[in-house]
């Protein structure tokens, strides 16, 4: 509005509102939104207002009531009263609902308290008197009385002084009621400190913050699984130590001989043969005792020990998997947020040196390069598609990548055969080969999980697809690559294995093998090709070819899944090598130092920023995969491979499952009968279908509230287009309103002026009213 | 815990507990801070609330902002006058808003506060180009700038008003899963 003059009043208006050079009498009432004026003269009154309001040259009255933040005062008359008391139920309830939003481990309230803005009717007596007491009812707009006053987006002198109405208020409810509140609030506040000490106490905090800052959320990512991974392995170690290395200490059968003997050496370490094998490592060191009566047996607890440690890990693996899952697969393509999250979410607000700060402004750009560059790739693939020819060309490449890939897998699959056959033959006479020809599966998968991505890798750079795709496309490729390998091995494995006395400590064996030459590699790799990539790119800069070989950068999604590959190991050996879970829990400790070498030594931070959350639900993913091959391994070990007879907690039984069918004959009859039913498939199919029931009803639920929320989209669209177009309608109405308006504007002037100041008139403007 | 602190009283300390994110030590620790913008400007005697603010040049210069691109706006969301000047109240909230503790909703509000160049309640065009210009240095052309301020209105914007208002803002960002972990401070 420009050049106005004459009496104006409003009421209820949402939206901008923007005045220049008024003259004359100004009401308004229950504004929100943004509020600009300037060279106002005259009286000025204002009440309820919210959002942020500018004026500049006012002269004459001003006076306004229950503002809340924003007020911006340039060259006004002080006559500015903020008036407004407070009247209502105050209840500074707790903090409700606690959430865990992954990296941040802070105390969230994301409950029932979305109160945070009331945008106001007007409550209070319509019919005023001249001269009103200033205590009196007007509540002023404000936020949810529930809602603590830290969370309250108010300035501070606004906080403290809704601090004091409402410990005024306290002061007239009962000491009952005081009581009860300030106990809460105590409770809160201890509360609030045990969150803060527990963060505190989380390992590497320091490290993990200086990581974030240097490399990027993508490597910090790569760090907190790996710590995850520890506190997992740590989780095993206690059962395994509780459940079953106890009761074998304390019935150590005393013939076998203990500690060095004759025929041992240091290579026993890396074989497991000779008194590690005597050791509590291998399966042979359980024996079956009876604890107290035929439920406390020890390859009941045995059992009891690995089936609780496999249902923990699923249950926590899989709740890690779906809360990052739900944030990215329930909203589905339409919400794809990426340009808006790079805009918004993209600068870490935690940099602080020069250097970082210079790292995030590339990342940044060359981010939404690549997202813009994704974005022409899906229109030239729109236009691609028109070609019948092409298409045909590309689909026809695409399956001849695919079948070398399958060739790839093949031979490598064959490789590891042959390896296992080698292994499991006849030994050679000297130390060195016969330690080489032991280690050649390991060392065969080794090298074939280190080469094959990088192929892969090349491979999907000529099947045209989008970056984000081909990235993808190889991770895919890489984890059947790894876990089919690991599958091939335990498969031939068994096949071959052949073993007089404890074919359980044999495999165990392999297992153990598998996990220190996996953690041998990891230490040579930082040593061998690390360090000295880097130290030739440094030393040499001239040289071409190590200019485009460029200094080691650490790529995430590869280590990533060396580190499921050796937990899947971990957890498919733990049967027959209890204290593995102990022996990677060491490892993992030795790993993270390992690897924050190479990273702060050895490696430069990678151009193109890794997202970090949404691989962090790749990365779970992936777990749960390897758990379940794992589950799927064991299961059928267990009902194909009889256990052995003389070493082992299951010797004097023909399966597992004798040891829990010895403890189930000592129950109540009826208690049998449950438990005989519950193991048989009548139980089972009947689950199984009510289970698909249950999926079914959820999936079809999810498909409706998606329709739902496309509908109520287009609702808001119009809703929206609306509330302009009402907008435009008034304020044409307005300006044809307004030669009858200035007629009587000095009248109406003097008379606004007349009456009481504190502005309680009826308006009689329509007012405009959002949908 | 008798600390012999004689800057605020303990009502003073007491209500900076309620009111921010802060506990008493992190309260002194923010006035100690605060104190070395300017030791001639800031009394360390705060027991009788003086009316003290500090240039906004004074406080883009910690080490905590000097990196931010968005530095001037932030201190200029939190200041009462709108010109970036902030009396140590306003710098508590300030850092509290931007602390770990601080909840998505709070912290929704000033990031829009923020990123709204013109104050007009509504994230335009305008805003984002300036937004993009100081995330990337201005090293796209501008044909990105513009593609890319064309999609994130269009991937937000719920009204189809072309601009983002604060609604369209608070529900793309409650969706974003990294929001809460780079919008804060550690001081």
């Amino acid at each position: 509005m420009r050049g106005h003059t004459g009496a104006f009043k409003m009421r209820g208006h949402t939206g901008a509102f923007k005045m220049r050079g008024r003259t004359g009498a100004f009401k308004m009432r229950g504004h929100t939104g943004a509020f600009k004026m300037r060279g106002h003269t005259g009286a000025f009154k204002m009440r309820g207002r919210t959002g942020a309001f500018k004026m500049r040259g006012h002269t004459g009255a001003f006076k306004m009531r229950g503002l809340n933040r924003g007020l911006q005062d340039e060259g006004l008359n002080r006559g500015l009263q903020d008036e407004g008391p407070y009247r209502g139920l105050q209840d500074e309830g707790p903090n409700r609902g606690l959430q865990d939003e992954g990296p941040n481990r802070g105390l969230q309230d994301e409950g029932p308290n979305r109160g945070l803005q009331e945008e106001g009717t007007y409550k209070g007596q319509q019919s005023e008197g001249l001269h009103r007491h200033e205590q009196e009812v007007f509540p002023v707009r404000d936020w949810d009385p529930n809602l603590p006053l830290k969370n309250l987006p108010l300035s501070m002198q606004e906080k403290r002084s809704t601090r004091d109405r409402r410990q005024q208020q306290r002061l007239s409810i009962g000491c009952w009621e005081s009581w009860r509140r300030s106990q809460r609030i105590a409770r809160r506040r201890l509360w609030e400190q045990v969150v803060r000490a527990m963060c505190g106490l989380q390992l590497w905090r320091k490290t993990l913050h200086t990581i974030e800052g240097k490399f990027g959320m993508g490597v910090k990512a790569y760090f907190t699984f790996l710590r995850y991974l520890l506190y997992l392995n740590l989780m095993h170690s206690v059962l395994m130590s509780g459940l079953a290395l106890t009761p074998a200490l304390l019935n150590r059968d005393e013939h076998t001989p203990r500690g060095f003997q004759g025929n041992d050496s240091v290579l026993d370490l890396l074989l497991g043969t000779g008194f590690l094998q005597r050791s509590p490592v291998f399966y042979s060191f359980y024996p079956p005792v009876l604890l107290s009566g035929p439920c406390l047996s020890s390859p009941l607890l045995f059992l009891l020990a690995i089936a609780s440690l496999l249902i923990l890990s699923v249950i926590m693996v899989v709740r890690r998997t779906v809360i990052g899952y739900k944030h990215t697969w329930m909203l589905g393509s339409s919400y794809n947020h990426h340009m808006s999250y790079e805009v918004f979410c993209g600068w870490d607000f935690c940099t602080q040196e020069p250097k970082t700060a210079l790292l995030q402004h590339s990342f940044l750009r060359n981010d939404l390069k690549l997202a813009l560059e994704e974005e022409r790739f899906h229109q030239h693939v729109a236009q691609r598609t028109h070609v019948a020819q092409q298409r045909a060309r590309l689909y026809f490449l695409r399956g001849l990548l695919n079948f070398l890939v399958i060739v790839l897998l093949g031979g490598s699959f064959y490789l590891i055969y042959y390896a296992t056959v080698i292994s499991q033959g006849e030994k050679p006479v000297s130390w060195i080969l016969s330690l080489l020809v032991e280690y050649l599966p390991p060392i065969t998968i080794t090298m074939v999980n280190f080469l094959l991505p990088y192929l892969f890798c090349s491979i999907s750079g000529f099947e045209d697809y989008s970056l984000t795709v081909q990235v993808n496309i190889t991770l895919v490729r890489s984890i059947i690559l790894k876990l089919a390998s690991l599958a091939i091995f335990l498969f031939f494995l068994h096949r071959n294995i052949k073993s007089a006395q404890c074919w359980e400590n044999q495999f165990g064996k392999e297992m153990y093998k598998l996990v220190v030459f996996d953690f041998l590699a990891c230490g040579l790799n930082a040593v061998l090709v690390e360090w000295p990539r880097k130290l030739l790119v440094e030393s040499y800069p001239s040289c071409s070819l190590l200019r485009a070989l460029g200094k080691p950068t650490f790529l995430v999604p590869f280590n990533v899944l060396d580190l499921v590959y050796s937990q899947t190991v971990t957890w498919v050996g733990l049967f027959y090598c209890p204290l593995l879970a102990h022996i990677s829990l060491l490892k993992l400790l030795i790993v993270f130092y390992i690897k924050k070498f190479v990273l702060f030594r050895c490696c430069e931070p990678a151009q193109r920023m890794f997202r970090g959350c949404q691989s962090s639900v790749l990365f779970h993913f992936t777990l749960l995969l390897g758990l379940l091959t794992a589950l799927v391994a064991l299961v059928i070990n267990a009902n194909i491979l009889q256990p052995s007879r003389d070493c082992g907690p299951f010797a004097h039984g023909d399966s597992l499952f004798n040891a829990t069918a010895a403890c189930v004959e000592t129950l109540p009859p009826p208690a049998q009968r449950a438990f005989s039913y519950f193991t048989s498939e009548a139980f089972a199919l009947p689950l199984i279908l009510v289970e698909i029931v249950f999926l079914t009803s959820f999936v079809s639920q999810g498909r409706a509230n998606r329709r739902a929320i496309d509908r109520l989209k287009d609702i808001l669209v119009m809703c929206s287009a609306d509330k302009r177009f009402l907008v435009g309608k008034q304020a044409a109405c307005l300006r044809a309103l307004q030669p009858s308006v200035s007629a009587g504007s000095s009248g109406d002037a003097r008379h606004t002026e007349r009456k009481d100041p504190s502005g309680c008139q009826p308006f009689f403007a329509r007012s405009v009213s959002a949908p | 815990m008798g600390n012999k602190q004689t800057i605020f009283t303990d009502e003073q300390l007491d209500a900076y507990q309620d009111c921010t994110f802060f506990t008493r030590k992190e309260i002194l620790r923010l006035h100690g801070r605060y104190h070395e913008l300017a030791p001639h400007l800031v009394p360390m005697d705060y027991t009788n609330d003086p009316d003290v603010k500090l240039p906004s040049a004074l406080i883009v210069n910690m080490p905590e902002l000097k990196e931010n691109p968005f530095r001037s706006r932030i201190v200029e969301s939190f200041s009462e006058d709108g010109e970036g000047n902030l009396s140590f109240n306003d710098f508590v909230d300030m850092f509290s808003v931007l602390s770990e503790m601080a909840p998505r909703e709070l912290k929704a509000i000033y990031a829009f506060k923020i990123y709204d160049f013109n104050t007009d309640n509504f994230i335009c065009k305008e805003d984002l180009e300036k937004t993009l210009n100081r995330l990337t240095r201005e090293e796209l052309t501008p044909e990105e700038v513009n593609l890319v301020c064309e999609k994130a209105i269009e991937e937000a914007d719920l009204d189809g008003d072309s601009k983002l208002s604060f609604a369209d803002f608070e529900n793309m960002i409650s969706r974003a899963p990294d929001f809460l972990s780079t919008f804060h401070i550690r001081i």
